[in-house]
């Protein structure tokens, strides 16, 4: 049998430190004050400031319209997420459901506009979906962020996926049952998904969470901005003239990072099967 | 059907009354601008001082990001007919604006047809025809103005017991000092800005053909002689001699050196001054842009840089009214003066300036007229600005290239041949994007 | 109607924010567009001309290829590392594993503001490191420390990603097999190159895929917060010339005519995608 070499635990211990280590850093250098990481540059200990900088980015309000504080960051951060991975699920369900369990016209028509979704990731059209979203009348809306988010077909090939695997006898006995599609749907169907739910859910709640170009794009007005986007504000006070504000931009990374990882780490074992098997 | 149509008309009815009602009440105007931080508290402000003033019209200031955000929200929202009626527009983006005929409605006509008086000599000389047309025209209303200028650390500049320079010559002069004295001399925070646009301006230079690019866009390209070039070739020989500091692109990382007391000499906006006093704990003051004695005619007074606000298309006559009576209230001497002392912009009209004066606000603080006295240095041929399309990206070509130049990877022959050749293929882009 | 009812909501989203996006985008690839909308000149192929004969655009390619392939390697390598270990550890392995795929949860901004700390040019930690070693780091002046602080940003946030998924791999081949190629052949390194890597190939293979993917689009965030909006002599990525050309410069046909190019370019890796994924089918 292999032995288990101190290099090993030393390989691995080495990579922990290189995916730890900038974290605590930040964290770190988030509770100094602004002139000491001027002047001392990054904090390697823990400093005195914990509770007030966390404080004046949670609750202070800041920005340029005095409207915003982390605290409404935190809140759309979460609007965004739990509306993208919400709708996500929901709508890629019933189209998934459609496209599995009905024999109809068009349905490989219906499927391939679906598939091309995977040739069209956000940056490429970036201009044309901006203007089309203006002109309807969706920038600074919060239906305007999350819903031109939600239609990408990873979340449809999933469901599809899953639900071939679904037995057919099940269907069979169903019908038998005298069960309607949406009985069928809801009474058999989402339950079996439960877990599958689960996993998919967080991996979408963390790729919304972390959606940063939309939104820096769709909203411009501050009482929307998730904490993400709010990145690309602490940037512009960077390049403007006072002493960059070293230990508030980094506590607001933090508040960035915490949900998301949060619920990596609890719901490890969802996540991972979420995240190996939606991606194959 | 008969409810239904009760019910319709009584809604018509009440947005009869509505409307109706509105007439009594203030018409709102919105005003999408770029100013962040402390610059953002002043323009809110202001607009409460508007909205205190009179009852006729509420206006709105709306944060909309950096200038280039700012301006593409105000592009989408035009094309969606959502356009706000103030958009405030960077010099950059002034060709942009200007060249789409159309758009907005001249800064000289809305205060006319309002019936508010217009005289564009009351403007400082620098600001009078940065944002006009051809005919000298004022499209666009002047609001943040600065122009670059020498702050220097009295302290260091006395410890190697020099004098601020004039001249580059004689900085050449001084900065080995203030290098042995423990110093990097000379740091600047916006090459294409500072060393081009007002290196130009400086030097009563050519900077484009067809004026400068105010007649129109087809056919103009770029122009750079000796002078320039041979600024640059000097400019990188400090940098490898150890007389100059380059941070890259962004304004504050070459600010920053400056503020810590390891940059003797540092090139900014006057707009820079409120920051570097609430920062700094040595004592510093500011004085003109150097220029080089050798080249003919140099000592020209520069242009603004900043932005204008622009009245937008597409509005009744009833906001435009309000939009005017913005303007007469933003122009007014006591608000340029008070915009002027918050924020270090220079006060764009003479008469403002002239309240500065009597109120000896420069006798206390002399640093902060160094930007409006080097605005209205006497002017030439070439000082009243440029106007070129797709400038945002010219000037980014720019920053490529001056970026090549100072960590050696190209010459400055071959940098100004990329910036030429790039940037007028980028004008003749422009051109066409008009129908030209 | 049933099932139309029911794609309906996922085909309108599609066809409003994806296929119209993209036909415009396609259709204003040949025009040049006053950005206010006033007028629009057809200039057939010139906005792709242009494009390919700027020396900027090779630039920004070359840079691309090279971020890629640093990014998809160094980050697939060390993944790779990691998981064969992690793989073979009893004690720990779950704390292990919780510690080192965290990271897939912090966004691209986040992991980019992060690096602009660690390798700022006033207060960087990493700048004082290299200076022991006679390296005078200058992120946003010298195009080389830049590209790496961009390139080390990148690996840090996809390492996790590719652990999982290999480690998964890993645990996929069966204990009965590894067994046998331990009686086989005795020397560790030799079994895992001869058994191991080759059961993990499609694993490998598709991750290529999904690395790429990574490095070309969903680096923007990084890319974006370390050059602090000033693209400079910084190197950019092609999709980031997009944002800047339609963006900050409003120049809807050269950004347009770019991101045609690019719905080329992804065309081409899914189809590589699909293939893999039907082949990945036959190995498991």
């Amino acid at each position: 049998m292999y032995k288990l070499k101190i290099s090993d635990h030393l390989i691995l211990l080495t990579g922990v430190f290189f995916m730890v280590a900038p974290v605590v850093l930040t964290f770190m250098t988030s509770t100094h004050d602004a002139i000491a990481i001027y002047k001392g540059g990054v904090q390697f200990l823990p400093g005195d400031k914990f509770l007030e900088n966390y404080e004046t980015v949670l609750f202070q309000a800041g920005g340029f319209t005095q409207e915003v504080n982390g605290f409404v960051m935190l809140k759309n951060s979460m609007i965004l997420g739990f509306g993208f991975a919400i709708g996500k699920i929901v709508i890629s369900m019933l189209a998934a459901y459609a496209i599995v369990y009905f024999r109809f016209p068009f349905a490989s028509v219906c499927f391939w506009i679906i598939f091309a979704t995977l040739l069209l990731p956000l940056e490429v059209r970036i201009l044309p979906s901006y203007e089309i979203v203006q002109s309807l009348g969706m920038v600074n809306t919060y239906s305007g962020l999350i819903v031109p988010l939600i239609a990408s077909a990873t979340g449809t090939f999933f469901f599809r996926q899953f639900f071939m695997s679904v037995p057919d006898e099940l269907l069979e006995a169903a019908r038998i049952d005298g069960a309607g599609p949406w009985k069928f749907f809801k009474d058999i169907l989402v339950p079996l998904s439960k877990t599958m739910i689960a996993a998919i859910f967080i991996i979408m709640f963390v790729f919304g969470w972390n959606q940063y170009l939309w939104p820096t794009l769709i909203t411009t007005d501050e009482s929307l901005f998730t904490l993400v986007r709010g990145i690309k504000q602490i940037l512009q006070v960077w390049v403007g003239a006072q002493i960059p504000a070293f230990n508030e931009a980094m506590a607001l990374a933090i508040l960035a990072m915490l949900p998301p990882v949060l619920i990596v780490v609890i719901f490890q074992s969802w996540f991972v099967k979420g995240l190996v098997e939606s991606d194959k | 059907m008969a409810y239904r149509k009760t019910v319709a008309s009584f809604v018509a009815a009440a947005a009869l009354l509505g409307t109706s009602t509105a007439s009594y009440a203030a018409t709102d105007i919105a005003w999408w601008h770029a100013m962040g931080g402390r610059l953002g508290e002043v323009v809110v402000d202001i607009a409460n001082g508007y909205n205190a003033d009179q009852d006729a019209c509420k206006i709105t200031p709306v944060f909309k990001g950096t200038y280039e955000e700012t301006l593409t929200a105000g592009i989408a929202a035009f094309r969606a007919g959502e356009q706000p009626n103030i958009l405030q527009v960077f010099d950059a983006g002034a060709a942009t604006i200007i060249g789409a005929k159309g758009a907005v409605i001249p800064a000289q006509d809305i205060l006319e047809n309002a019936g508010v008086g217009f005289d564009i000599e009351d403007y400082i000389d620098g600001v009078r025809y940065f944002y006009a047309d051809s005919d000298g025209k004022m499209i666009g209303m002047p609001f943040n103005s600065s122009t670059p200028i020498l702050y220097y650390n009295v302290d260091a500049l006395k410890k190697a017991g020099v004098e601020a320079p004039k001249t580059w010559e004689e900085f050449q002069e001084i900065a080995p000092k203030l290098k042995e004295a423990g110093y990097v001399p000379l740091a600047q925070s916006h090459l294409p800005w500072i060393f081009t646009e007002n290196f130009k301006s400086r030097h009563n230079l050519q900077f484009a053909t067809n004026n400068n690019g105010y007649d129109g866009s087809k056919d103009t390209t770029l122009v750079f002689g000796e002078p320039i070039k041979n600024h640059f070739s000097a400019v990188k020989g400090w940098l490898d001699d150890g007389l100059f500091g380059y941070y890259g692109t962004g304004w504050g990382d070459n600010q920053t050196p400056f503020n810590e007391g390891k940059v003797a000499m540092w090139l900014g906006s006057s707009g820079s001054f409120g920051g570097i006093s609430k920062t700094v704990d040595f004592p510093f003051s500011a004085t003109y842009l150097p220029y080089w004695d050798a080249v003919d005619g140099a000592g020209t007074g520069t242009f603004i840089g900043g932005a204008a606000l622009f009245s937008m298309s597409g509005k009744s006559d009833e906001e435009n009214k309000c939009v005017a009576s913005f303007f007469e209230y933003l122009t007014s001497p006591e608000v340029q003066y008070m915009w002027h002392k918050e924020t270090g912009y220079v006060p764009i009209t003479n008469a403002a300036y002239d309240m500065a004066k009597k109120d000896g606000y420069y006798e206390s603080t002399p640093a902060a007229e160094v930007g409006i006295k080097q605005l209205t240095l006497p002017g030439g041929e070439w000082t009243k600005g440029y106007r070129m399309g797709f400038y945002v990206q010219i000037r980014d070509v720019m920053n490529r290239e001056y970026g090549k130049l100072m960590s050696g990877e190209t010459t400055v022959e071959d940098a100004f041949a990329t910036i030429e050749a790039d940037g007028n293929k980028l004008l003749e882009r422009f051109s066409k994007t008009t129908g030209n | 109607m049933v099932p139309y009812m029911l794609l309906l909501p996922q085909l309108a989203i599609v066809t409003i924010f994806f296929l119209w996006p993209a036909a415009e985008a396609i259709q204003s690839s040949f025009y040049l567009e006053d950005p206010f909308g006033f007028g629009s000149t057809f200039v057939g192929l010139d906005n792709f001309t242009d494009m390919l004969t700027s020396t900027d655009y090779g630039r920004v390619a070359r840079f691309t290829a090279v971020f890629t392939f640093f990014v998809t390697f160094l980050s697939l390598g060390f993944a790779l590392l990691l998981a064969v270990k992690a793989d073979k550890v009893l004690r720990g392995a779950s704390t292990y594993k919780t510690l080192l795929m965290w990271v897939y949860a912090v966004a691209p901004p986040v992991a980019g503001l992060i690096g602009v700390l660690l390798f700022d040019q006033h207060v960087g930690p990493m700048v004082d490191l290299f200076a022991m070693f006679g390296w005078k780091m200058q992120i946003g002046v010298n195009y080389f420390d830049t590209s790496f602080a961009m390139i080390v940003t990148a690996v840090w946030k996809q390492i996790p990603v590719n652990f999982i998924f290999f480690l998964s791999g890993l645990q996929g081949i069966s204990k009965s097999v590894q067994e046998a190629a331990s009686i086989d052949c005795r020397s560790g390194f030799r079994r895992f190159w001869t058994v191991t890597f080759p059961l993990l190939a499609p694993t490998g293979f598709f991750l290529l895929i999904i690395n790429i993917t990574y490095a070309f689009f969903d680096t923007f965030g990084i890319v974006d917060v370390i050059v602090k909006n000033e693209p400079g002599n910084n190197p950019v990525t092609l999709v980031y010339k997009v944002y800047l050309d339609g963006f900050r410069g409003n120049d809807l046909g050269g950004s347009s005519a770019q991101s045609v190019i690019l719905m080329a370019l992804v065309f081409i890796l899914t189809i590589i995608q699909f293939r893999l994924i039907e082949r990945r089918v036959h190995y498991t």
